[in-house]
């Protein structure tokens, strides 16, 4: 038996050489194949995501800027009606709309005619003579006075600057006459028009007006709601994670409890906004459309993702540590809370931080619990009610105004921002904590 | 071994009764252990072992791999604690005290019976931090220069000082395998225990700093009681007063360290000194 294998390995070296040259050919193009198809696949994983930037980002950069026009206008009482800015009851039946009116009508002697006239007027935002309530009302001794003030321009106007606007069809047919065309083209050549970076997007709530809808109640829901989402899911992953993995005992119980986080991650997330609806609103009443109520949903969402990774980066820290710490005396709990759970932070951390990406992303269960409403109030505290980015993102996609389409594509490229923002705050807390040592 | 050799081996100990030598001691005894048992599950690894262990003694556990050297070492110190599965029934007295007895409190029993393991283990944190992690837990120092000076004796202990003394804020981790043993003995010192248990702890390490430990292993018998497991039978005689040699769970054969290496009295023993076993 020896003897045969014996001859079988010596009979093996006189072949080796050339077995093995032949061998190595097929080795080799192996292996480049195996690194084309690598290759090939990030390719087309790149060009997907090229694509989907490219589309997102040509329909929404032109968001960030609008368009505004220059005006002269007298704060004049008797056009408004107001005699005395802090009279209620003078203020209830003010005309604003005057003063905007009138500037037009001094800029543009001119047009006449009703229907004209009107064309006129709707070149100005028809919200803009709030901004000159809200100026008139900070400023009362403007009244009577005369101003140049930059005032907003309709969403239709915005996108003829934008060159979204086909002059070529028949008049008709498109929602910019004539009149208003050459009207904007006198502007612009006398440099009362221009383009500039939109501030209101960022500051202003939603709004049905495209030209005045902003993200910002969105953004500060989205915020609460992350507040919320954190301050309940870390302590408790993590609180959790370290149970689990050092007190438990390890018997069917933990085990069935073991398998169902693990479920729960799997769980579609409108199953949370429904247990959320059942729950938190029906039962505890809390409020609806408000960040907490979205803030506990998430966080049962984001739970078992904590849970999980907070689980893997405990078991990553080596067990001599942790006898270390037992031989010199110390307690399960200091063994933990000195050398374990600082070695397992950045772990943490990440499995964390991506689950609150997550959380930032997440629609569906939020519409549960009634966070998809119309709400233009910006939201001062997680009680208050609001949206969120994706369901702003949701709500504008269905909006018709051209002027949506572009907000639409701008809010998924604020929200791209705050989680590739987030992202790299979670590659800088592991590379910081891990480079300690 | 094959299960064949092992149930031969088995057989081996049908009639087996006691411990060759002697494994108890008149006095000056510091730790003693009396028919200890210790089950992993249905497994048993430990059968019934007497062995006393004196004051300023160091005394060498010899056997072949998987015979329950560690187990026994880690039973001293209720390191067993932590394997779930584990059972162990026997009576363990350090001082006078049963340290499985209810009342006695598993963190001072470590701060009085410390462990090196095989491998270094430092803390992945500063020189000082770890060995003066020990005596902070405890409480056993009130300022800062008194951790200072705990601190520095230690490491001169261990016999790490001077190599050490210009980078105490450096981490630990940043040391070579044979300064970070020693930074681990300088770290157990720390708490002042009166036992010192060792498992194989020059085995990561090269001849020199072999070297260094066992010189360190000798000077520290003047002050304490230490129990050390080795693979090296030079080095268990080199270093220790008195031998145990382990076979499958079974103490068998204790005496002078001289005496069993040059006249044992088992055949078992016999067979492994001289290398035809193990
Ligand atoms: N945690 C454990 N769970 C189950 N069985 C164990 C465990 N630890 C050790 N054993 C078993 O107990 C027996 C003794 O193991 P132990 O580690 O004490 O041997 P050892 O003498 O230290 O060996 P070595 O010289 O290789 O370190 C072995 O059969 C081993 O398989
Ligand atoms: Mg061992």
């Amino acid at each position: 038996m020896t003897d045969q294998n014996m001859n079988a390995i010596e009979r093996l070296a006189t072949v080796k050489e050339e077995r093995m040259k032949a061998k190595l050919g097929k080795r080799y193009a192996k292996e480049k194949r195996f690194r084309a198809y690598g290759v090939a696949s990030i390719v087309i994983g790149l060009c997907f995501l090229a694509m989907l930037l490219g589309t997102i980002f040509t329909a929404g950069w032109s968001t960030f800027y609008a368009t505004e026009i220059r005006l002269t206008v007298t704060y004049d009482a008797d056009a408004i009606g107001v005699s005395d800015l802090n009279d209620e009851s003078q203020l209830m039946f003010a005309d604003w709309g005057a003063l905007v009116k009138n500037a037009m009508k001094e800029r543009f002697p001119y047009v006449s005619g009703r229907s004209d006239r009107r064309a006129m007027y709707s070149l100005v935002s028809s919200v803009a003579e709030y901004d000159l309530k809200d100026r008139l009302e900070a400023n009362p001794e403007l009244l009577g006075t005369t101003e140049e003030v930059w005032l907003m321009a309709d969403d239709e106007i915005d996108a003829l600057m934008k060159g979204q606007v086909d002059m070529s069809v028949p008049e008709n047919e498109r929602r910019i006459s004539d009149l208003q065309n050459s009207l904007v083209e006198s502007l612009i050549e006398s440099g009362e028009l221009k383009k500039s970076f939109n501030t209101t997007f960022f500051t202003n709530g939603d709004s049905r007006e495209p030209e005045q809808a902003g993200i910002r109640g969105a953004m500060l829901g989205s915020f609460f709601t992350l507040l919320v989402t954190l301050a309940l899911s870390f302590p408790i992953g993590v609180a959790a994670a370290i149970y689990l993995e050092e007190f438990a005992p390890k018997n069917r119980l933990t085990e069935i409890i073991e398998v169902n986080i693990n479920n729960l991650a799997a769980v579609p997330s409108i199953v949370f906004g429904l247990l959320g609806l059942a729950v938190f609103i029906n039962v505890f009443h809390l409020p609806r459309s408000a960040p907490v109520v979205g803030g506990l949903v998430l966080t049962l969402m984001t739970l078992p993702t904590i849970i999980i990774s907070s689980r893997s980066a405990i078991k990553a820290v080596p067990p001599s540590i942790r006898e270390a710490a037992l031989g010199l005396g110390a307690s399960k709990v200091q063994m933990v809370m000195h050398h374990v759970l600082p070695l397992a932070m950045p772990g943490m951390l990440t499995g964390t931080i991506i689950g609150m990406a997550q959380a930032l992303g997440e629609t569906a269960p939020l519409l549960m619990i009634g966070m998809v409403a119309f709400i233009a109030d910006i939201p001062s505290g997680p009680l208050d009610s609001a949206t969120v980015l994706p369901v702003q993102i949701f709500l504008w996609s269905d909006l018709p105004e051209r002027a949506f389409v572009a907000k639409t594509s701008g809010a998924i490229m604020v929200l791209l921002g705050f989680l590739a923002a987030m992202n790299l705050l979670a590659v800088y807390l592991r590379k910081k904590f891990e480079t300690r040592w | 071994m094959t299960t064949l050799a092992k149930d031969s081996m088995e057989a081996v100990f049908e009639g087996w009764t006691s411990t060759v030598g002697k494994p108890t001691m008149d006095s000056d005894v510091r730790m003693s252990t009396r028919n200890v048992d210790v089950h992993y599950g249905d497994k048993q690894a430990i059968y019934g072992v007497d062995l006393d262990i004196g004051k300023n003694e160091v005394l060498a556990m010899i056997g072949p791999s998987g015979c329950g050297k560690s187990t026994f070492l880690r039973t001293l110190n209720r390191m067993n604690d932590t394997i779930d599965i584990c059972r162990i029934t026997g009576d363990i007295i350090l001082d006078g005290d049963n340290i499985y007895d209810k009342h006695m409190d598993v963190v001072n029993l470590r701060a009085r019976v410390g462990m090196v393991f095989q491998k270094p283990n430092p803390f992945p944190k500063s020189i000082y931090d770890n060995v003066a992690y020990g005596p902070k837990i405890h409480g056993l120092v009130t300022r800062r220069a008194e951790l200072d000076e705990v601190v520095e004796t230690a490491l001169r202990k261990a016999s790490i000082w001077d190599e050490v003394k210009d980078r105490l804020d450096q981490p630990a981790t940043g040391l070579s395998g044979g300064q970070q043993q020693r930074l681990c003995i300088a770290r157990t010192i720390a708490v002042s225990p009166e036992v010192i248990l060792m498992d194989e702890p020059c085995s990561a390490l090269d001849p020199i700093a072999t070297a260094r430990i066992e010189e360190l292993i000798a000077e520290l018998s003047e002050n304490y009681t230490i129990a050390i497991v080795t693979h090296s039978m030079q080095q268990a005689a080199r270093v220790s007063h008195r031998t145990a040699y382990f076979h499958l769970g079974r103490l068998i054969e204790v005496g002078k360290t001289d005496k069993i290496f040059t006249a044992p009295e088992h055949k078992l023993t016999e067979d492994y000194i001289t290398g035809r076993f193990g």
